[in-house]
């Protein structure tokens, strides 16, 4: 009877041990291109561990990132990978820091190159798997899941009108100024908002520093569309010699524009390429009168 | 460094004044001042807020900018240009508005609407201290101002600069409102070293860094991420005979988007200057010139490109992932009666391939003839064409621009004056394709402009007359817009006092809506009350009133704006 005992503990500890972990994996199918940025979005990435059916083992996370044709381009080095410890009776939650640690995760070949240059992939549709794998041989203790994605970067809109260093009748632009712009590509799922700011620079005043500095005479959210037409109201008086702060002498008044393209919360949509505010790279402009000039 | 140079600064001030009296040979040249704007908003019904503020209500500014000239050799050059209030609507600054939190004095002295600098120099060697706005390249350095100090030193044909300081203090996220964005602390240094041939050629290495601190803000912005970014660049220029030059950088960046993710092996530091993270990245970008410059034909071809990861902190703004190529010519002929400025170019996005590829033509044209001594005629016609692959959607972006415009000229005169008649029209089209139907929409404006300018030949008074007309049509929205405005510009007083007033009439018009009302009038007096010290005062004032194109009907809005400032001019003789 004793040996009986022994031996269905044993099988008991051993099924125990080998028993299947449940693992549920949520992957938003548009995440940011920007690897990094997954960790810092709650909402991007969820792995929940069921709960370890009797006692606690330590598991790692193999991570393994796919082409839609199946091929592995990029996996966990399970020998540095972190331990996870399911609790019996409570589920364990990670994120994307834990599941696609950057620090872990070995590209290959043309992947890691453009992930070592841009922090991305390229743009493409591609798969990631994850596989609990016990901590001390990396035996699989949990069916491997799967969830395709797409990944393209954000490329935020170019200032194409008025072009840079422009010169606008100041007749002309007294009544109507035409803004356009090419759109966010790729189009995003959600409509994006273009908040149109154009800012007076001032005597002595450089081009950022006035953008950074003064209050925008024009500052319009436009749903969609990449063009609109302002009407300055607004006297282009007293002709003042602009751009004093550097070479070019010019009579009239000088601007700068830019364009911040916001998601549909209302938030900056591309948080991690420059500026972190989507503030697409900004344009100058003159409003001339050749009669006035000094 | 804030302490320290502000202690440099308030020091040097008085003492180089004091010293600038007592030598010989001592002149100063430039300006200080102090101006007043104030605006003002009216806006009816009571309530409506359809119509924003575009000023802040009142606002003060000074500014102080002489040069100290002591012999041949030493000068003293100041920049000061002050802000009463701060004004950020945009950067790190965002949300320092008026009504809104107070700044410390870090943050009130390096906040761009601030300029504080001086820059001492003694034959080749500059000292520069306070907030400077250095550029070094094209690639490496250039937008931003820097509160610090460093030095600009040009011993025969080297150059060797330096600065160091701070572009941003720590500024704490607040929710508001107003909402401040809010800022990390970030750090800066530049480095130049290189050699020039006045004419000839120069030739530079330069050295990038800035970097933000953790810790400077708390609590921390809540959609900017700490940063880190060192760049390298070599740029020459070599100008040949004949006009001929070449334009040549070469420059590599390796850039930590976020400072708190995981430091890694996987990615090769830069020690010192750079500790890899995970979310550091390292790329390349490259800008070259080659052509010609004549007096009478140009041309050049230009190209750049960013690479994907390029990031530098010197130009925040910048985007990369893209090549330009663009080729130039300016063509004068005919006596120099006929005048050609054209351009083609591309502009090639995504050569990394992390999002979708996109292609812009972009093709300007400007030709002037000068047929006679009555007639001209300018033309120019522009084309833009943006066009990127489907992605997920059934179709790609497609938006074509084509601009052209015509504008003829006729001026004649007799014995008492002289006319000037200019018509000018210009029609645009913007085709836009909806990515998920397919459908172009067609945006077409038309615009005529009639201006015309009578000068007087005995008379010192200086009018013009402009009628314009201005029409665009897009599916659901047909607006009208039709302007007649007159200036008159004239000296009084002994001509110690230029008057320029204006006025202008709007009727602005949308689909079948009774039409909006808009009439704007301004004038500038400026007097010359000696010849070193003037008064410039400007009033607006701009009425608009919505017929039933919005709700309320009948919505309108008073606007005005009053700035009036003195202004000194430093002469070196009346100081002598």
């Amino acid at each position: 009877m004793k040996q009986l005992i022994t031996i269905l503990c044993f099988v008991f500890v051993i099924q125990s041990l080998t028993a299947q972990l449940n693992v549920n994996l949520s992957l938003s199918g548009r995440p940011p291109a920007t690897l990094t940025e997954w960790g810092n979005r709650k909402d991007v990435l969820t792995l929940i561990i069921g709960p370890a059916q009797s006692q606690a083992a330590d598991v790692k996370i193999k991570t393994s990132v796919k082409t839609l044709d199946g091929t592995i381009i990029g996996s966990t080095n399970l020998n540095t990978a972190r331990i996870f410890t399911p609790q019996p009776g409570a589920s364990t939650i990670l994120n994307a820091s834990d599941v696609l640690p950057l620090e872990n995760i070995v590209f290959t070949g043309k992947y890691q190159s453009a992930l070592i240059r841009t922090g991305k992939l390229p743009a493409d549709n591609y798969m990631l798997c994850v596989q609990l794998v016990r901590a001390t041989d990396y035996a699989p203790v949990s069916a491997e899941v799967c969830k395709t994605f797409y990944l393209a970067a954000y490329q935020l809109p170019i200032l194409t009108q008025p072009a840079n260093e422009q010169e606008l009748n100041s007749k002309l632009a007294q009544s109507a100024i035409t803004f356009r712009w090419t759109p966010v590509v790729p189009s995003s799922p959600t409509p994006v908002t273009y908040r149109l700011r154009v800012f007076e620079i001032l005597e002595a005043q450089h081009d950022v520093q006035a953008l950074r500095s003064n209050q925008p005479l024009l500052d319009k959210n436009i749903l969609g569309t990449t063009q609109f037409i302002w009407q300055p109201q607004m006297s282009m008086m007293p002709y003042t010699i602009a751009d004093s702060a550097q070479k070019n002498k010019v009579s009239g008044k000088k601007f700068i524009w830019t364009i911040q393209t916001l998601d549909n919360l209302g938030q900056p949509l591309n948080q991690t390429d420059g500026n972190g505010e989507s503030l697409s790279e900004p344009k100058v402009f003159y409003v001339t009168d050749k009669k006035t000039k000094e | 460094m804030f302490n320290k140079t502000i202690t440099v600064l308030i020091f040097l001030i008085p003492a180089f004044v004091l010293q600038a009296q007592k030598k010989p040979g001592f002149s100063v040249s430039g300006t200080m001042g102090v101006s007043y704007e104030g605006y003002g908003l009216d806006r009816n019904p009571s309530g409506w807020t359809g119509y924003s503020p575009r000023k802040p209500w009142n606002q003060v500014r000074f500014n102080f900018m002489p040069n100290f000239q002591f012999g041949k050799n030493f000068s003293l050059p100041f920049n000061i240009n002050l802000a009463a209030l701060p004004t950020n609507f945009a950067g790190p600054y965002s949300g320092y508005i008026p009504g809104g939190p107070k700044q410390s004095f870090k943050q009130w002295i390096a906040n761009p609407v601030n300029n504080i600098a001086v820059n001492p120099k003694y034959k080749w060697a500059e000292l520069q201290l306070g907030t400077q706005y250095l550029r070094y390249s094209e690639l490496s350095t250039g937008d931003i101002g820097v509160f610090g100090a460093g030095f600009d030193l040009k011993p025969r044909q080297y150059r060797i600069k330096f600065f160091m300081g701070t572009s941003q203090p720590g500024i704490n996220y607040f929710a508001g409102p107003p909402t401040i964005t809010g800022a990390f602390k970030r750090s800066n240094w530049m480095f130049q070293i290189g050699k020039e041939k006045e004419g000839k050629y120069d030739v530079a290495f330069n050295f990038a860094k800035g970097k933000d601190f953790i810790t400077s803000a708390a609590p921390p912005p809540l959609t900017i991420k700490p940063q880190e970014g060192f760049v390298t660049s070599l740029v020459t220029n070599i100008f040949f005979n004949k006009g001929w030059y070449l334009k040549l950088e070469g420059a590599q960046s390796i850039f930590t988007k976020d400072l708190t993710t995981s430091s890694t092996l996987l990615i090769k530091s830069f020690e010192p200057f750079i500790k890899a993270h995970t979310s550091t990245i390292r790329d390349y970008a490259g800008s070259g010139a080659i052509g010609k410059k004549g007096k009478n034909f140009d041309i050049g071809i230009s190209s750049k490109y960013f690479g994907a990861g390029f990031q530098t902190v010197g130009y925040p703004y910048l985007q990369p992932d893209r090549l330009d190529y663009t080729v130039n010519t300016k063509w004068n002929t005919w006596k120099n009666k006929m005048n050609i400025v054209a351009s083609l170019g591309q502009r090639v996005n995504n050569i990394s391939n992390t999002t979708l590829r996109a292609k812009q033509l972009i093709g300007n044209l400007n030709w002037f003839t000068q047929f006679n001594d009555k007639w001209s005629l300018n033309v120019n016609y522009n084309n833009f064409g943006f066009q990127s692959a489907s992605g997920i959607n059934p179709y790609g972006i497609k938006n074509v621009s084509n601009d052209l415009g015509i504008s003829p000229t006729y001026t004649w005169s007799n014995s008492k004056m002289s006319n000037l008649l200019s018509f000018s029209y210009n029609y645009s089209k913007y085709n836009e394709r909806d990515v998920l139907t397919g459908l172009t929409t067609s945006n077409n404006t038309h615009t005529a402009l009639l201006t015309y300018v009578p000068s007087y030949f005995t008379k010192d008074i200086t009018p013009d007359f402009s009628a314009m007309y201005f029409y665009n049509d897009v599916p659901l929205a047909k607006t009208k817009l039709a302007t007649i405005s007159s200036g008159l510009s004239m000296p009084v007083a002994k001509k110690k006092v230029q008057l320029r007033g204006q006025l202008q009439y709007n009727l602005v018009q949308l689909n079948a809506y009774k039409g909006d009302n808009n009439f704007i009038a301004s004038c500038s007096v400026d007097w010359k009350i000696t010849k070193q010290f003037s008064w410039n005062t400007y009033l607006s004032t701009n009425y608009f009133k919505y017929g039933n194109s919005i709700v309320p009907n009948g919505a309108n809005y008073l606007e005005s704006i009053c700035r009036t400032g003195f202004q000194y001019k430093f002469d070196s003789k009346k100081l002598k």
